[in-house]
């Protein structure tokens, strides 16, 4: 097994992954800076109402005050969370959310989905004639270069947040630079647990699919579809999206989104974690029972 | 026993890949009833096969015939709808059974982004492992030494060709399957290539060689199977093969050549570009039926049919008599 999973790490190193990690990390260096600046941007000129522009009425000097600390507040909150020991809630956010869904769609179209694309199915299958070790091999090494990519984009969070924050003219965040670190932590192991569920259902998608960019648009397209049924109301925690939602505690965002998911989600979706955890793992054997059942199918191509 | 069957064969005991010792005469192949349907359409019809130790063995067929899905059959990649395969004595399926077999299929596939050592290595590690040095050696067997280091998306359809073989043979498997291994190769390759396959026979390995290149086979394998719409039409050394049904060709006047096949009529005939083909094995025997009838010949020739023209002749024969059943079906 510890061969076969050398053979499929040493097919990743390829254009798609390393452009697929690279562009998920800037993306998410691209958001700090972007957040941050809109943040300094807000606390120079806070959202006052129009009515108050030119009136210094006692009511308008409070909405003034208030939109000032609200804006104070909110830049805090942001240099809060670009500070290292914090980051980590947005390299997890990011990975366990549609960022990281994409990454995971990709990276399995082309290392999956791309073998029978390509054909090297049949060297594959018939030098490994046990499928199923194969299909371990293909989530195991799809879930570690997502994990990888999120462990990489927190690295470079840590080095670029602070200094982002720094050259934005952020307020400090008063309390020590890794303070939260454990939290951050807890995160990422969080979002290692997702990227599970997004291999697991990407493995089960090229079973399916049976080429790169069918694989890509399954895996992506039944996650979509399980954020839009997790946003009715009657049936969304039933929706494998809940789930997630309900595992990471993701928060409402601020000017600096830690996520991409929770925007999406409808009332009443509200689950505990452990539930959240629950249907992960049975939404994810439902996947790898799909792909058992497909990978025992000929092998024609 | 053969001064073929004396040679001595190389095994290495502690390779991955080796099953052996697998002497000359013992099955490293074996079909029984192998069937595999496709919805209605059957591929492969109650195929019967045995294929022995060390030799070269080739499958031939056209088009369709099944040779593709019995290969995958015999590697695991589909499964028969009946029938028994056993190959290096273990019975199928049994993916241990199949690890250590080499293979090229058809066109042979490859990760274009990475080298042809990487692609060969990776493959290695797939089914087991292999060393450095076992990688160079077979990549140095196919000619691609130099080029090892290269992308595969850089490699022209006769390096990739090389590839496969090489990648086939790593780990000195006791068994061989491959599909057209000369497909997209010059002359020179094409005779490097059967030199390579005549030698990896005489170090005891057994080459299940699948082709339409009928001279290929010739010159290269002990044995030979056809197989047309499924089923196993010959099977025997492609000398016995070619010389099973010696035959003689005769050219009369156009005039006389009514009268030159009633009087020929005791052995199977039929006209071809103006000639009468005998299948008879005299050509006084013929000669002489011919000249008591009061026909002359202008020319009498013993044709000894190459492997070619019965391959075409049973693939004809076989469409002949499927189309005739058809016929007799719709009829009645």
């Amino acid at each position: 097994m510890l061969l076969l999973l050398k053979a499929e790490c040493r097919k990743l190193a390829r254009p798609l992954v390393w452009g697929t990690g690279l562009a998920v990390v800037g993306f998410c260096l691209l958001l700090t800076w972007v957040a941050a600046d809109n943040a300094r941007g807000a606390l120079s000129s806070p959202k006052i109402p129009d009515i108050c522009s030119h009136s210094a009425t006692p009511q308008c000097q409070s909405l003034v005050a208030h939109a000032h600390a609200a804006a104070r507040a909110a830049a805090i909150a942001t240099s809060s969370l670009a500070q290292p020991g914090q980051i980590g809630h947005l390299a997890a956010g990011m990975l366990a959310s549609l960022p990281g869904l994409l990454l995971i769609a990709l990276v399995a179209g082309g290392h999956w989905g791309g073998e029978r694309g390509l054909r090297t199915i049949r060297q594959l299958l018939s030098r490994e004639g046990r499928r199923g070790r194969v299909l371990a091999a293909k989530w195991l090494t799809i879930w570690a270069t997502g994990v990888a990519t999120m462990l990489c984009c927190w690295v470079a969070l840590l080095a670029a947040a602070p200094a982002i924050a720094a050259a934005t003219g952020l307020p400090s965040a008063g309390a020590s630079a890794w303070a939260g670190i454990g939290s951050s932590m807890g995160s990422l192991a969080h979002a290692a647990v997702v990227l599970g569920l997004f291999a697991a259902i990407a493995t089960a998608a090229g079973t399916i699919a049976r080429g790169q960019l069918a694989t890509t648009a399954i895996t992506a397209g039944v996650m979509l579809l399980a954020l839009l049924l997790a946003s009715i109301a009657s049936v969304g925690w039933l929706s494998p999206a809940s789930f997630v939602q309900a595992w990471m505690h993701f928060p409402n965002s601020g000017y600096l989104p830690t996520n991409f998911w929770s925007k999406f989600m409808g009332p009443g979706t509200h689950l505990r974690e452990l539930t959240g955890l629950i249907g992960i793992a049975v939404t994810a054997a439902a996947a790898a029972a799909i792909a058992r059942w497909r990978m025992a199918a000929d092998v024609t191509v | 026993m053969s001064s073929k069957s004396r040679r001595r064969f190389v095994l290495a005991a502690d390779d991955w890949r080796t099953a052996g010792p697998y002497g000359p005469g013992m099955d490293v192949i074996s079909c029984k009833g192998l069937t595999k349907r496709f919805g209605p359409t059957t591929a492969v019809d109650g195929l019967d096969l045995r294929v022995s130790a060390c030799q070269v063995y080739g499958f031939l067929g056209p088009n369709g015939a099944g040779k593709t899905t019995t290969i995958r059959m015999l590697l695991g990649l589909i499964v028969p709808t009946s029938g028994q395969i056993r190959l290096l004595g273990r019975k199928l399926p049994d993916p241990q059974g199949v690890r250590r077999v080499g293979s090229l299929i058809e066109e042979p596939a490859f990760y274009p982004w990475l080298t042809g050592r990487r692609n060969v290595e990776v493959l290695a590690a797939t089914s087991g492992g292999a060393s450095a040095a076992e990688v160079q050696r077979v990549l140095g067997l196919t000619g691609l030494g130099e080029v090892a280091d290269r992308k595969v998306k850089t490699y022209s359809q006769g390096m990739r060709q090389r590839l496969g073989l090489a990648a086939a043979m790593l780990g000195r498997p006791s068994l061989l399957i491959i599909d057209e291994p000369t497909n997209g190769l010059d002359p020179g390759g094409i005779r490097e290539i059967r030199e390579l396959l005549r030698g990896l026979s005489a170090d005891g390995t057994t080459v299940f060689l699948s082709s339409h290149l009928l001279s290929e086979v010739e010159q290269v394998c002990d044995r030979v199977a056809v197989i047309v719409r499924g089923r196993l039409v010959d099977e025997g050394p492609p000398g016995t093969l070619g010389a099973l049904r010696p035959r003689v060709r005769i050219i009369v006047h156009p005039t006389k050549a009514a009268a030159a096949e009633r009087l020929l009529a005791r052995w199977p005939a039929r006209r071809q570009n103006g000639s009468i083909i005998v299948e008879h094995d005299s050509g006084s025997e013929v000669n002489g039926a011919l000249v008591a009838g009061g026909v002359i010949a202008s020319s009498v020739v013993i044709e000894r049919p190459r492997l070619e023209d019965r391959f075409l002749e049973l693939t004809e024969q076989k469409t002949t008599s499927r189309e005739d059943d058809h016929a007799i079906a719709v009829e009645s």
